[in-house]
């Protein structure tokens, strides 16, 4: 098998080169910012490397107006520390390295603890540029926080993993720091009623919070706090406020300090060889999950699991090394489950439909993707959307699942003509429609 | 552009036979198509367009509006939806190849969950009283555009409708969760989630703001916001536009974020303080800063003496907290009333929208001052300071064709230095039909192209609100193929892309 070609654009023309001449002879590309998201597991085909890296660097900064433009490739760290001399923060703390790149988050709308104050790419993000599948380079929306000009691209480019085009520029809102920023650790119950009733009242308590996290044991270990179930509350606002919620959380149950480091070991905790699934549904119904998923994991100190207690989604790491003893509990449970090695995360995904909760892989073992199915091509408008930005399908093949070849073979078919068919029929995965 | 007047609607055979079909559907009380009873449809917010649509209709159910879609789908007709027609930017209007779909019946609340601060409305539900209904729970909607009184939640939807309490609690955008959408060929789709995450494209974040381009939302999921224990309202006053653009500017770097920050200049002051609207704002004030804090009621006085301190410190003549619920109502109705109070000043106004970046709000208002000298016009400024969105507005007699084109060319020149800023030609209002003419200021042809995409991804026929928010040439699709052209107008030879004549 001969290697793939590698590419590293230094300039966002060279980019749409790059795409355009893949475009023109039907050649897959992975896009690459640092490395960390490159299959998710999947079962990807080969394809030729395209590295964004080195489009980093800072475009734009004006302090005063609570925004930053930057390229691509610059990494979360890099912003972070820019903006922090100006006492501002990018309110994005997605989980894994902070040297993985503002582009790779954007694109798979990643997020961390700070989603309970609107820190996700969706929220944060207000005008991108990017690099269609047919190598044409487009802007969406701007460099300003309010902003309502034609359809939303940047929305949909968020979180498409790519799919759609290679993101080259980011305009993000940014917020100035605090008077004071607290972190305390608030312990909560075990067994499933009195947590439900303890989140409950966290959730209706008068709070200005910008993250409340809850952890379980093993991980509370891990990130040097007692070995028992807690909320990490981050509280922010002038110091009267601030006292005054620790004041409410206190009446709540046993409160510790915690030091805000834990916040980025908490981002830094999961090895990279672990498997990562979310559980979520309505947060009144947290604490039921949150029993459910424990119960199909392995015995308590193997596998890490927290939850944003406003935003209700479970988020649980399997570390790989652990997968064995996963799998002979599992076994022990379910006979059907003794000859599957990824039994813990099969289980979780059973878990999941069982309490109709939804389930959502970060990094999956390979046939476990099989078994979660759904994703984006299951939605009625997948393939089309994907038909519109990407007509061969050259960008990530993959790493969304399946149909890809359909829609690229319709792509084929129907590009230049496609306002003219009759709604649905763009894929098999796409449904009639009904009318 | 300014049409002249609205044109006669045509009453065809074909026009019969659809009204029928669609009385079938909704009863004949609920289909308008006499000319008298379409004129109240022919014009939104924006009186400067007025185009009669083909027919009214009213579903009065979710069903009724799925089937009134999927009659229009077959039939091959387009279609504009239409809330409570507040709109200002001309969207909400329909030519007479066009079926407004009216959703003022469909109005209900279906639910209200407190514990997850969720609510199921209906498409027609007015904004404010979502946020009454929500009220007996310690919840409110927070989006507040100035026409809540009147506004639909499936408008706001349609245009991401903002507010002067976005600057803190975000735009529509933030606060919708889950949406049950009619595509414009009668398909049916859930975008979004209300239990749990949602994987795949974010299409709900697509479909908001697509200003009625991309289908119906039939059912919206919203998010909900605790009231917010403790609130104080402070005014500000100012002699100059650029030291209450300082104290913006002071506020949000020392890091507190109000849930709202209005400025209004001394002709809208004015102009208020006239009306019967008075506010009790000091009427020879340059700029009047109104400033709501909101949060817990622990911290809030140290926050208040904050912004006070900075507002003096950048040349206030006075501060003023409210200290009841009555003197605040009072000083956000002179805010929220002002559009209002404008028409004292000149049979018609202009009401515009723009951004731009914060930072570069004293000069951008010296620069429309100026166009505003140059042309003769007066220009009165209402805007959220705390995020730069501007409203200049532009009071003129409609009747005089000299002061309409004066009126159109300065206007241009405002967008375009907005633009030059850095800014976008429209904040909240949307494009519709009054701004799609600086869509090619704001973005390059390729990019128009991708717009275009999206929209042929929900709507693959064009019948959606046809030949708005992004101007048809710029369409690379539709210029190089006329045959799908012809053959996605259906078969009665309508054509969707009739444009209007504006």
């Amino acid at each position: 098998m001969t290697s793939l070609a590698a590419h590293h654009p230094a300039t966002v023309a060279e980019l749409g080169q790059i795409v355009a001449a893949a475009y023109a002879s039907a050649r897959p590309l992975r896009i690459v910012g640092s490395g960390t998201w490159l299959d998710a597991g999947r079962a990807v085909p080969p394809a030729e490397r395209l590295t964004v890296a080195a489009l980093s660097g800072v475009v734009d900064y004006v302090p005063g107006d609570l925004t930053i433009t930057v390229r691509a490739g610059t990494s979360l760290a890099h912003v972070a520390d820019v903006v922090a001399r100006e006492r501002q923060l990018l309110r994005l703390d997605p989980y894994g390295s902070a040297n993985g790149t503002v582009g790779a988050t954007v694109a798979t709308a990643s997020c961390g603890p700070l989603a309970h104050a609107r820190g996700t790419p969706r929220d944060i993000v207000l005008g991108l540029q990017a690099v269609t599948g047919t190598g044409e380079t487009i802007r969406a929306g701007g460099r300003v926080v309010k902003n309502v000009a034609g359809f939303d691209l940047t929305r949909l480019f968020t979180g498409s993993w790519g799919t759609l085009g290679v993101i080259a520029e980011l305009s993000l809102r940014l917020h100035a720091m605090p008077e004071v920023d607290a972190t305390w650790a608030l312990r909560v119950p075990t067994a499933p009623d009195a947590l439900r009733d303890a989140l409950r009242a966290l959730r209706a308590a008068p709070l200005a919070a910008l993250a409340l996290e809850l952890v379980n044991a093993p991980l509370a270990h891990r990130l040097g706090l007692e070995a028992h179930p807690c909320v990490l509350v981050r509280c922010a606002g002038n110091a009267d406020a601030v006292r005054a919620q620790r004041r409410t959380l206190a009446h709540m149950g046993a409160l510790v300090d915690a030091p805000a480091s834990v916040w980025s070991a908490l981002r830094g905790v999961e090895p990279t060889a672990a498997w990562v699934l979310r559980l979520s549904a309505r947060p009144s119904e947290l604490a039921r999950i949150w029993d459910a998923a424990h119960r199909a994991l392995p015995a308590a100190g193997t596998a890490w699991c927290h939850a944003g207690v406003d935003l209700g989604v479970v988020r649980a790491i399997v570390p790989h090394a652990e997968a064995d003893a996963a799998a002979a509990l599992a076994a022990a449970r379910n006979d059907a489950a003794r000859d599957d090695p990824d039994a813990a995360v099969t289980a979780m995904i059973d878990v999941a439909r069982r309490e109709r909760a939804a389930c959502i892989g970060e990094r999956l073992p390979r046939r476990c993707w099989e078994h979660l199915g759904g994703g984006a091509m299951s939605h009625p408008l997948g393939a089309r959307v994907r038909a519109a930005f990407d007509p061969r399908g050259i960008l990530n093949p993959g790493i969304l699942g399946t149909v890809s070849h359909h829609t690229a073979a319709f792509a084929e078919q129907h590009v230049g003509s496609r306002a003219g068919t009759q709604g649905g029929g763009f894929a098999p995965a796409a449904a009639e429609p009904t009318g | 552009m300014f049409p002249a007047a609205a044109q006669p609607a045509r009453a065809s055979a074909g026009d019969a036979t659809l009204s029928r079909e669609l009385a079938g559907i909704v009863g004949p009380a609920n289909v308008l198509s006499r000319s008298a009873e379409l004129l109240a449809y022919s014009a939104d917010g924006l009186p400067t367009y007025r185009m009669l649509p083909r027919l009214v209709v009213f579903p009065t159910s979710r069903d009724e509006l799925v089937a009134v879609v999927r009659a229009l789908a077959r039939a091959g007709v387009p279609f504009v939806p239409r809330g409570a027609g507040t709109g200002l930017s001309g969207g909400a209007l329909g030519d007479p190849d066009t079926v407004v779909v009216a959703l003022n019946r469909l109005t209900r609340i279906l639910t209200i969950d407190p514990e997850n601060r969720l609510a199921v409305v209906q498409p027609g539900a007015v904004n404010v009283h979502l946020s009454r209904a929500a009220a007996r729970h310690g919840l409110h909607y927070a989006p507040d555009p100035s026409s809540q009184t009147a506004c639909t939640i499936g408008g706001n939807v349609a245009e991401n409708s903002g507010g002067p309490h976005c600057l803190k609690y975000g735009v529509t955008l933030n606060h919708i969760v889950a949406l049950t959408v009619v595509l414009p060929d009668g398909e049916l789709v859930q975008l979004g989630s209300a239990d749990g995450e949602c994987d795949g494209y974010d299409l709900l974040g697509a479909f908001i703001g697509s200003e009625g381009c991309f289908g119906i939302a039939v059912e919206i999921t919203v998010r909900l916001v605790p009231l917010p224990p403790a609130v104080r309202t402070l005014l500000a006053d100012f002699t100059s536009i650029t030291d209450g653009a300082h104290a913006v500017s002071a506020i949000i770097a020392r890091g507190l974020l109000p849930a709202a920050m209005e400025m209004m200049d001394g002709p809208t002051v004015r102009a208020v303080e006239a009306s019967v609207y008075a506010a009790g704002y000091p009427a020879d004030a340059e700029a009047v800063l109104l400033i709501e804090l909101d949060g817990l009621e622990d911290g809030m006085d140290a926050d208040v003496r904050v912004v006070e301190s900075l507002c003096r410190d950048a040349g206030a003549r006075s501060v003023r907290v409210a200290r009841e619920e009555a003197e605040r109502a009072r000083l956000w109705q002179g805010r929220k009333k002002a559009f209002g109070a404008m028409g004292r000043v000149a049979p018609d106004l202009m009401v515009q929208d723009a951004v731009i970046p914060r930072t570069r709000l004293p000069d951008v208002l010296a620069t429309i001052a100026g166009i505003a000298d140059r042309h003769g016009i007066q220009v009165c400024n209402v805007f959220h300071a705390g995020d730069g969105n501007l409203h200049p507005n532009i009071g003129f007699d409609g009747r005089d064709p000299a002061q309409r084109e004066r009126v159109e060319r300065a206007m241009t020149e405002i967008m375009r230095a907005c633009l030059d800023a850095g800014g976008s030609v429209t904040g909240e209002h949307g494009i519709g039909l009054d701004k799609l003419r600086y869509m090619p200021l704001a973005f390059d042809a390729a990019s128009l192209d991708a717009m275009c995409r999206l929209r042929a991804v929900f709507d693959p026929a064009q019948r959606a609100n046809p030949a708005k928010v992004v101007p048809v040439h710029s369409c690379r699709e539709w210029r190089m193929a006329p045959a799908a052209r012809s053959r996605a107008a259906g078969d009665d030879g309508l054509s969707p892309l009739t444009a209007p004549t504006a």
